[in-house]
């Protein structure tokens, strides 16, 4: 503040000629040129404004969806129609909205069974890859073979396949019966089963984690992996006890982006899997199950599942936030 | 008893190799030291002891067990790295303690332990602090204490000074003289700091290019090096060096002659020779008395003067065209010597200096081996007066 009147002294003083006859906008602009620091934070508040109602809106627009009861969507302006604060006076906590749709999800469908279904799925397939990844990240970042860098590149050209191409033959492979499951498997296939996605799933994100883990664990100096070989561990009990705490920036941001991506997947997993929660379906195939033959395309208890499914995700990320915003940029800078 | 024996070590990385024969045996108790010039292999020496790389072939023996294939944590052995290595995840006594928990001793056992280790370095009380939050000396201290807390049968440290200031470096140099006689155990020391080898060896180790130039002790070395490159590299400013080849009358070069009789040596004429002297067995001719035997007075130009406080450094040349931007020892025609700091002496001065013959080397020039460490005859077939001279016509 100090510094803005001081500026506006040093402006009046220095100008003798006549007070120009400005507008409010030209003003503005006038004082902007003379403490620039005005217009960037003008700027940095547009900014965040855009952003945030971007990333913002569609969240308030589900809550808003799942808070208007059936049938009336079409008369949401920027709340429900039947939305009135004054209800709150007679006594109505709901105001006139509908929150019952949060209940009535969980009674139509057994919806808390996709989201098992989909949270199993996730974190099974995120500790297989962040095992393999750790593995693979320590012999592609910290051991000196020959045919290193095109065994690298190998591994990163899985993911440059659309995963759509290995849908067809995994299929079939996975409604084959094979005489060796049947002990486990009722039928010998793996059709309507986790591993149908847990499977496809570890292969289609190992490379992504592998190469974050890959250069996490080259950074590690080799000194404190010989310390620990020294002191007494082998080279993967120096792997679990020093390089993989070091890396925990590295290891989270596998995790999280690995657990998103999985959780949310709808492509392979309705596939792999008959609609109904029994079936291991995940939570997009539990969202599609509300919709109705004679409803519209969508309802409010959509709308109300995807906020629900919504909230592990927002958990995790909140929880794991500061490591993983220092895991995606410490790759980027390398001391 | 921990001996530490090294059979024909080779390593070899592709077609490099780092370190080619190398035999070693230190004995129980001993503080070797490896010194060498960058890249010669004493780090490379030091990781196939302590078991982080695997040698090509050869064996190494500590105590009595061949160890060649074990890995490190079975060794019995314990490292101070020259990045200390401290795990920065975990505080001092976790630090300490890592290697005790991993092998399950008790609680209370490792409290002990933990504690007597960190008095011996001076670290009470610091136990809840993060490597981030102390000094590069306490860093150390704790790398030291980790390293100490096991009772391992053989220390190594690889340059494990090298990273402090000049102050610190010398304080943790008397430390660790105290605390190798404290433990009683072997200590292998990797180092390319001169005073660091000197001071603290039982025995230095001069490695160069891979291979063993010399183990013994510290003035050993210094006084009868086995060869030219030990002659080098031990003593700073370094040896001067003139090369010239065994006449009838002894030692001839362009600029220096010294007289002595060459079948004393077992010298044929003819043969190409080294001389070598450090500086300070060189002396102005007018202080010839200091020397205990000196040459016949040579005359030189000083040329560039380095004054160290306690003593200046004088380049002398030879040759008249030399000029001032020749400043390094080594070459041909110029004559590195020490001075008084007392003494009236300037640049471009035209002086005379003696050599003292008893501080005089003689290394086969092809070879570089070391033929003598002192000439002690004034050579029966020289005439007085050709002793040495400063050769004018080249």
């Amino acid at each position: 503040m100090a510094t803005e009147t001081d500026t506006q002294q040093i402006g009046t003083n220095k100008e003798d000629e006549p007070e120009l006859d400005r507008g409010p906008f030209e003003a503005w602009a006038a004082r902007s040129i003379k403490n620039p620091k005005r217009a960037y934070r003008a700027m940095f508040y547009t900014a965040m404004i855009f952003f945030l109602v971007t990333t913002l809106f569609p969240f308030y627009w589900l809550l808003m969806v799942a808070l208007t009861p059936d049938g009336s969507l079409q008369n949401i302006v920027l709340a429900p129609a039947t939305f009135d604060p004054a209800l709150l006076l007679a006594g109505d906590l709901t105001m006139g909205t509908n929150p019952g749709a949060f209940v009535e999800i969980f009674e139509r469908l057994p919806f808390h069974r996709y989201m098992f279904n989909s949270f199993v799925i996730a974190t099974v397939t995120t500790v297989i890859v962040l095992v393999v990844s750790s593995l693979a990240g320590y012999v592609f970042g910290r051991l000196r073979f020959k045919g290193k860098s095109p065994l690298m590149l190998l591994v990163l050209l899985v993911s440059f396949f659309p995963p759509a191409a290995f849908f067809l033959p995994l299929n079939q492979l996975f409604n084959r019966n094979f005489a060796v499951l049947q002990p486990v498997m009722s039928d010998g296939s793996l059709y309507n089963t986790p591993y149908a996605m847990i499977i496809p799933f570890s292969a289609l994100f190992l490379p992504l984690s592998i190469f974050i883990l890959t250069t996490f664990y080259a950074q590690i100096p080799d000194g404190l992996e010989d310390a620990a070989r020294i002191e007494g561990t082998t080279r993967l009990g120096a792997l679990f006890r020093v390089i993989i705490p070091l890396s925990a920036p590295g290891v989270a941001t596998a995790g999280v982006l690995t657990f998103i991506a999985v959780y949310n997947e709808y492509f392979f997993s309705s596939l792999m899997t008959d609609p109904g929660a029994e079936n291991w379906a995940p939570i997009v195939e539990g969202i599609l199950g509300y919709q109705g033959q004679y409803q519209e395309l969508y309802n409010n208890l959509m709308a109300a599942a995807s906020i629900v499914g919504v909230l592990p995700v927002a958990i995790l990320v909140v929880v794991a936030q500061e490591k993983i915003v220092s895991g995606l940029t410490a790759g980027a800078l390398k001391e | 008893m921990a001996d530490v024996k090294l059979e024909n070590i080779v390593k070899q990385y592709e077609d490099v190799t780092a370190v080619d024969d190398m035999n070693l045996d230190i004995k129980h108790g001993e503080f070797v030291t490896f010194v060498g010039p960058s890249g010669c292999g004493k780090s490379t020496t030091m990781e196939t002891i302590a078991g982080l790389t695997k040698p090509t072939s050869g064996t190494v023996m500590i105590g009595e067990r061949d160890v060649t294939d074990l890995p490190p944590k079975d060794r019995g052995i314990s490292m101070v790295f020259q990045n200390i290595a401290l795990f920065p995840h975990m505080d001092v006594y976790d630090n300490i303690s890592f290697g005790l928990r991993l092998r399950k001793y008790d609680k209370s056992e490792i409290d002990r332990r933990v504690e007597k280790a960190a008095e011996v370095v001076q670290l009470n009380g610091m136990m809840e602090r993060m490597p981030d939050e102390m000094s590069g000396g306490q860093r150390q201290r704790v790398a030291i204490a980790r390293a100490i807390v096991r009772n391992p049968d053989v220390f190594l440290m690889d340059e494990p000074l090298a990273n402090l200031d000049a102050k610190l470096r010398v304080h943790m140099r008397t430390e660790l003289q105290r605390l190798h006689k404290e433990l009683d155990t072997t200590i292998i020391y990797v180092t390319h700091d001169q005073a660091e080898a000197m001071t603290m060896s039982d025995r230095i180790a001069v490695i160069n290019a891979g291979q063993l130039q010399q183990i013994d002790p510290p003035l050993v070395c210094y006084n009868e090096p086995a060869n030219l490159f030990v002659a080098g590299f031990i003593g700073s400013p370094s040896m001067n060096f003139v090369e010239g080849e065994v006449a009838g009358s002894g030692f001839t070069s362009d600029d220096v002659k010294v007289s002595f009789n060459p079948s004393d040596y077992n010298l044929s004429r003819g043969k190409d020779v080294t001389l070598g002297v450090r500086p300070e067995d060189v002396y102005l001719a007018n202080n010839s008395r200091e020397a205990a035997d000196p040459t016949v007075p040579l005359t030189a130009t000083t040329d560039v003067l380095e004054p160290m406080g306690n003593e200046i450094f004088a380049y002398l040349t030879f040759d008249e065209d030399a000029t001032s931007s020749m400043t390094d020892a080594q070459l041909p025609g110029q004559l590195l010597i020490s001075v008084d700091p007392d003494t009236e002496i300037e640049e471009d001065q035209e002086i005379e200096v003696v050599l003292d013959r008893s501080k005089i080397h003689l290394f086969d020039t092809a070879g570089g081996k070391a033929l003598t460490h002192e000439i002690t005859d004034t050579g029966a077939t020289s005439t007085a007066g050709a002793d040495a001279e400063v050769g004018t016509d080249d």
